[in-house]
């Protein structure tokens, strides 16, 4: 059996990043085909590709890792530094969304009546539901960070019980704000007001959702014992993650929901 | 049989070639095992890592599979389920640009109105 001399991974040939490729493709026609031919076969052609390549390629990186133990110390650094940049280019992605917040609300025209709130727009209550989604976010906060010492400390049952107690609230949030648009006062539709306000707590709700799915599938690991106390990357990864997702909220209630009431 | 035991039970501290011819020995133990009739509940703290929760621990065994030295590649590594998904997601992403290119050319078109 052939041996390498360094402690880097050379992955197998893979046929996941043209599934992914071609997936993108059929998602961004698909998206064009359904605005202008009013046919959704496309775009849901390439959603379809897109789980299955997702699914299998973090397989394979489970595989690489867990049961074959290609993940050794500069490996899971290389890993580290890919979360860490990952996570940084989403910051820069909800800034802009900020931005466009703080552009129309700070300096507004008189097509709003000069005033932000605009003129007609019955605004959330921060101290209302909002407030109960803070302290949610802000609670899961804690449990996953309890998940984490778990794991560390071998505590099994614990962790599998905290990391499900995050993911829970993690779905209350998410059942919680969906609520809250459907009762909203006001639509994306609604001017400026509309459109910052649904664009900027959309994409934050998805990747409440997107983290919530990265945490399930660390709580399906951790109950087949694929995480040890010194070596758990997934996991960490995921509660950065969310931890990421918790401060954009953060952000969003104190500038949209409570200055911008 | 039961005479015999508590027999037995009456002089298990003495040696037993005494009483019973060369090799014969007791089939039935001096002292009868204490009966257990169902499992006890323990403390989960108490019982340590014995005692299982949501299951056993596969990853040696896996481990010990995808570390075989076949020279196939990680994504089919698990034989047959690996090579039907394999084959439905190829198939889906050759169809779909081949349809995609089509659809293409048709959005490309001119309006004739």
């Amino acid at each position: 059996m052939a041996h390498q001399a360094h402690a880097y991974h050379m992955v197998d040939p893979s046929p996941w990043p043209l599934t992914g490729a071609i997936a993108a493709l059929l998602m961004t026609s698909g998206l064009a085909v359904w605005f202008h031919f009013h046919s959704t076969t496309l775009m849901i052609l390439g959603t379809i590709l897109l789980l299955l390549t997702m699914f299998q390629w973090w397989r394979d990186v489970v595989r690489e890792g867990t049961f074959q133990g290609h993940h050794t110390p500069p490996v899971q650094k290389g890993l580290r530094y890919g979360m860490i940049l990952f996570i940084t280019s989403e910051v820069f992605f909800f800034l802009g969304f900020f931005w466009a917040f703080y552009h129309s609300s700070l300096a507004p025209t008189p097509e709003l009546g000069g005033c932000w709130p605009p003129t007609g727009i019955t605004t959330l209550d921060p101290f209302e539901v909002p407030l109960l989604n803070t302290a949610v976010l802000l609670a899961s906060g804690v449990t996953v960070t309890w998940a984490h010492h778990s794991i560390m400390e071998g505590e099994r049952k614990q962790a599998i019980q905290s990391l499900a107690l995050t993911i829970a609230l993690g779905f209350y949030f998410t059942f919680l704000q969906a609520m809250e648009y459907y009762e909203a006062p006001f639509t994306i539709a609604d001017g400026v007001y509309g459109s910052t306000f649904f664009v900027a707590t959309g994409f934050h709700g998805l990747h409440v959702i997107i983290g919530s799915m990265f945490l399930a599938v660390c709580l399906l690991r951790q109950i087949h014992f694929h995480f040890t106390s010194e070596h758990h990357f997934g996991f960490e990864a995921a509660a950065w993650y969310w931890h990421f997702v918790d401060v954009v909220w953060l952000f969003l209630y104190i500038s949209i929901y409570w200055w911008g009431s | 049989m039961e005479t015999i035991r508590y027999f037995k039970i009456l002089i298990s501290h003495v040696h037993v070639d005494c009483f019973f011819a060369q090799g014969l020995r007791p089939g039935v133990p001096a002292e009868s095992p204490a009966m257990v009739f169902a499992t006890p509940t323990k403390v989960v703290s108490e019982a340590g890592s014995t005692v299982e929760y949501l299951g056993t621990n596969r990853v040696p065994d896996l481990q010990r599979l995808f570390q075989t030295s076949d020279g196939v590649p990680i994504h089919l590594k698990r034989g047959v389920p690996d090579k039907l998904l394999y084959r439905t997601t190829m198939a889906l992403t050759i169809g779909g640009a081949l349809y995609c290119l089509v659809a293409l050319y048709f959005a490309a078109q001119p309006n004739k109105k």
